[in-house]
């Protein structure tokens, strides 16, 4: 690039005449049409050429001003030396001060030479010595102010094209960081897909454990109704072979059939419900309403293992946006946790007690308590970390998971150690009037 | 078979269940009464005819296990068949041992059901023909003398009238009556059927 070499000598020193002049010899090269000289000579022929080519440019216009002048001679009284100013100021212009200067000397000399009296001498009457000086001078300032002018509009140009440059690199610059951010933006979202899916992975893994662990309960919530199912049955055949068939009793026995079927269908869909996996959804809940229906599979476990199961379920509790299956997971599992905290407990009676609260500002709180073996309180913030277990059996994921299902419900999970005998969990649910999509 | 004069009891926490089997137990027959809680059967007065027990094992409150134990120490020798959802096997090694007619897992068939059904009323038609037999033969011990009970022991124990008569200082004559009532009174036929009733009695012999 042509403008680098010349900007480079610039910088290198911005007063110099030697940059003047080869950024302007360049300029000439452009300006006139010039072929361009190649740079590919050495450094001595390189500061030649700088000498030279401003002398050139200097004689070629002064050269074109005094044809001009001699033609134009001849329709002027007195000659018309105007256009040795623009040849002078033309060659401080594209060939920089030395050019002007060696256009003024030339001028000069051929102004004195050819329309001084006495002409086509170097001599100078008296008479004209004045008018010569003026011209002089003249030549002077339109030489000074033409390569003063140039300059200022190099350096201008300098500034310019510099700034351009800076604010291209910037550009890259920040276009990079860009990029930059932008992958490691991506690389987090795909890190973050994958412990969700961990997460969900997990959670499920653990739902599917305490649900094994209530195998039992499961079996017996649908044996019941398929009892009653094949018992009406086979009523309903005894009925009808009776002599005379008892048809009212036989209907009767029908009917139930089909109710404890459906009855049937509907505790398995329940349990089906519990184990699905599935994004999480934001529904308006009734607290109560999924305790409750969680009660028939707890009730029955509690019963095998000789614990009183009390439910205290507030009334006019507040409704909450969350996923059903996820809160009961939670309960569950507190449930679970509290019954197997009993097992061991023979001195005083086991009870579980589940409490729905209207808590403080725009929340309610669920409590499930029980009188088991309770937690030592230094344990108490340990119990929330994943794989922590007391169970033999147990893989210690259920109290973190159903600490971090409350809080993307934007809840809190929390253990209060009793004085007496057991332990209190207690988990809060925002009220559906805040919007939250965790 | 009498069916009309037993009576089924059957205590299952599930509405449903109990229901259906009242339907199924009375289309074959059988009187049957129903209960919620082993506490509601406790507190039923249960007139005094051959009867059982269909007991759900898993029940709120006193579980069906706990029940049979409570009958057996009230001395209630009323016979149980178990129903479950699933029994493991120390739970039915105990049902058992202690004395159930059978342990049905749910859901069960009409044939299972109502043959354990038939086999515990007729155990409990036989322990109550057995506990009536012997409240009769009391009775009769009762209304003997105690000079006539005491002619009975040695009767029993092998002693001929004259033997005994020396031994009470009394006439052969006399304990010949005596032992012609002590016969009578018992209604015994033989000599050999009163040292059976006596037997049953726990009467023991003098020497």
């Amino acid at each position: 690039m042509t403008n680098g070499y010349w900007r480079f000598d610039f910088r290198e020193s911005p007063a110099s005449a030697g940059g003047s002049i080869s950024g302007a010899v360049d300029a000439a090269d452009r300006g006139l049409g010039h072929h361009r000289h190649p740079h590919t000579s050495g450094p001595l022929s390189q500061i030649a050429w700088s000498m030279v080519r401003p002398c050139g440019i200097a004689l070629s216009f002064v050269a074109m001003a005094l044809v001009a002048t001699l033609l134009l001679q001849r329709f002027f009284p007195y000659p018309f030396l105007f256009l040795f100013f623009p040849a002078v100021m033309a060659s401080a212009w594209f060939g920089g001060m030395c050019a002007g200067l060696f256009a003024v000397f030339v001028s000069t000399v051929l102004v004195d030479y050819f329309f001084v009296p006495p002409f086509n001498s170097f001599a100078i009457n008296a008479t004209d010595s004045t008018y010569f000086a003026a011209f002089v001078v003249c030549t002077f300032v339109a030489s000074w102010v033409s390569s003063s002018k140039k300059q200022s509009e190099e350096i201008l140009r300098e500034a310019r094209d510099q700034l351009e440059i800076r604010v291209a690199e910037r550009t890259a610059e920040l276009e990079r960081s860009n990029a930059e951010l932008r992958r490691s933006v991506r690389e987090h979202e795909i890190a973050e897909q994958t412990l969700r899916k961990t997460q969900a992975d997990l959670a499920h893994l653990s739902k599917v454990m305490t649900m094994g662990e209530l195998t039992c309960s499961i079996a017996h919530e649908v044996s019941q109704p398929l009892t009653a199912v094949v018992t009406y049955g086979h009523a309903c055949l005894e009925w009808l072979s009776a002599a005379p068939p008892a048809v009212a009793e036989a209907r009767k026995a029908a009917e139930r059939v089909i109710q404890d079927g459906t009855r049937a269908g509907v505790v398995l869909n329940r349990i089906r419900a519990l184990f699905k996996k599935e994004a999480p959804t934001r529904d308006c809940l009734d607290m109560n309403e999924v305790i409750r229906e969680l009660g028939v599979l707890l009730r029955d476990e509690a019963a095998r293992a000789g614990v009183s199961l009390r439910l205290e379920l507030a009334k006019d509790l507040p409704r909450v946006k969350g996923d059903r299956v996820q809160l009961q997971q939670v309960v569950l599992n507190l449930a679970v946790n509290g019954m197997d905290a009993m097992r061991g407990t023979a001195d005083r009676p086991r009870e579980l007690l589940i409490r729905t609260a209207a808590g403080g500002s725009a929340e309610i709180l669920i409590q499930v308590k029980d009188s088991g073996a309770g937690l030592r309180a230094e344990i108490a913030p340990e119990i929330f970390k994943p794989f922590f277990t007391t169970k033999p059996q147990g893989i210690g994921m259920g109290l973190s998971i159903s600490r971090s299902i409350v809080e993307s419900h934007r809840g809190r999970l929390w253990v209060t150690p009793l004085s007496a005998n057991g332990s209190l969990f207690q988990f809060t649910v925002p009220t559906g009037s805040r919007d939250h999509d965790g | 078979m009498d069916d009309a004069d037993s009576i089924v009891y059957v205590v299952d926490d599930d509405a449903s269940v109990r229901d259906s089997m009242s339907s199924l137990l009375r289309s074959v027959g059988l009187r049957a009464e129903v209960f919620g809680s082993t506490e509601e059967f406790l507190g039923a007065t249960r007139p005094e005819i051959p009867s059982c027990l269909v007991l759900d094992v898993r029940l709120p409150g006193m579980t069906g296990l706990d029940l049979q134990g409570e009958l057996e120490k009230a001395g209630i020798g009323i016979p149980i068949v178990f129903v479950t959802g699933h029994g493991d096997i120390p739970m039915v090694s105990r049902a058992m041992k202690a004395g159930a007619v059978e342990f049905l897992t749910k859901p069960f068939q009409k044939q299972e059901l109502l043959a354990a059904i038939h086999q515990a009323l007729d155990r409990d038609r036989a322990r109550r023909e057995q506990e009536a037999k012997l409240s009769a033969l009391r009775s009769r011990f009762e209304r003997l003398t105690s000079r006539q009970r005491e002619v009975l022991h040695f009767v029993v124990a092998g002693l001929t009238n004259k033997q005994i008569a020396e031994k009470l200082g009394l006439s052969e004559i006399t304990i010949k009556v005596h032992r012609g009532h002590v016969m009578q009174k018992m209604r015994a036929d033989s000599l050999a059927g009163l040292v059976r009733m006596a037997g049953k009695l726990g009467v023991h012999s003098h020497r």
